[in-house]
């Protein structure tokens, strides 16, 4: 697992992180914010997590429900509504791409580096 | 290993969560409200896992929380600000009542001054433009005044400077929908 990030790069993949977790299953902010964690982003923080699903609801993107819990308040679980799954899918295919043109350049061999006095 | 809530823990929460819920006057108070429950809700499940501390830490402060919110919800770039404004409208009117009425005892004092001591009334045109005529009257030695209202173009201003402190066209519903990724 990867203990740290590059905060630009996640930033650009944080709401399609969010819309794969939130198709796999519905869940409210904090469990988002484990489920990321558990896959190997333990450094990203909750005040991350909640204001991209705030944004990605806003987009219509993701819908919410109140939910009783017997261990305290309400809890607002997310679930994808159908513009999260087309933007999901469009996320996942323009990743792909960036990644296979991105692995194309870092595959190429490198010149030899000159040595030191030569 | 779970944690039991205290009520120091609670405190602390809540003292975030109002922290955090006095940057968000700027959203619609249904908005706001929302995302108030809702932070506070994640932060107690959270204190229950990992402690109170570790809760809020992992949450960051409440103005970069607060910041993240409002892009969310009212978008990137520029916004406007109903706290502004209304910082706008409550200041001015007392600043401009405070002048004005120094304005007035002023012209009372030069009267007095005179020596217009007896039965008299006098009339004085008021600030130009900001106010209408005020009417001193004296009698046995006793002033009393009358007048002096705004005109309709101080609250012309004033509605001109509330929008203009606030930003508030910013707030026009075409303004604010999404920006497309």
């Amino acid at each position: 697992m990867t203990s740290s990030h590059d905060p630009q790069l996640l930033k650009g993949v944080l709401s399609l992180l969010l819309l794969h977790l939130l198709a796999e299953r519905e869940s409210y902010g904090y469990e988002v914010a484990q489920r990321l964690q558990g896959a190997g982003f333990t450094d990203v923080l909750e005040g991350t997590v909640y204001p991209a699903l705030a944004r990605l609801e806003r987009e219509g993107r993701l819908a919410t429900r109140l939910v009783a819990s017997s261990s305290g308040p309400a809890r607002k679980y997310y679930r994808l509504t159908d513009a999260g799954h087309e933007a999901l899918t469009a996320g996942a295919a323009a990743w792909a791409r960036h990644v296979h043109t991105v692995d194309a350049v870092l595959s190429r061999p490198l010149p030899t580096a000159p040595q030191k006095g030569s | 290993m779970p944690h039991t809530v205290t009520l120091f823990d609670r405190l602390r929460i809540e003292r975030l969560v109002w922290s955090l819920d006095q940057r968000l006057y700027d959203l619609p108070s249904r908005n706001r409200v929302a995302r108030r429950r809702e932070v506070r809700a994640n932060l107690l499940e959270a204190a229950a896992e990992v402690g109170a501390a570790q809760a809020v830490r992992r949450l960051g402060s409440s103005r970069a929380l607060a910041d993240e919110y409002l892009a969310a919800e009212l978008g990137e770039g520029p916004r406007h600000s109903w706290i502004a404004a209304a910082v706008f409208l409550l200041t001015v009117p007392l600043l401009l009542n405070y002048f004005l009425g120094e304005a007035e005892n002023a012209y009372q004092q030069a009267l007095t001054a005179t020596g217009a001591h007896s039965d008299a009334t006098f009339t004085w045109s008021g600030v130009a433009w900001l106010q209408s005529s005020v009417t001193f009257v004296f009698h046995q030695g006793h002033a009393s005044r009358s007048g002096g209202a705004w005109t309709p173009l101080v609250y012309v201003l004033l509605f001109a400077g509330a929008v203009l402190c606030g930003r508030l066209w910013r707030a026009l519903p075409h303004r604010r929908t999404a920006q497309p990724d």
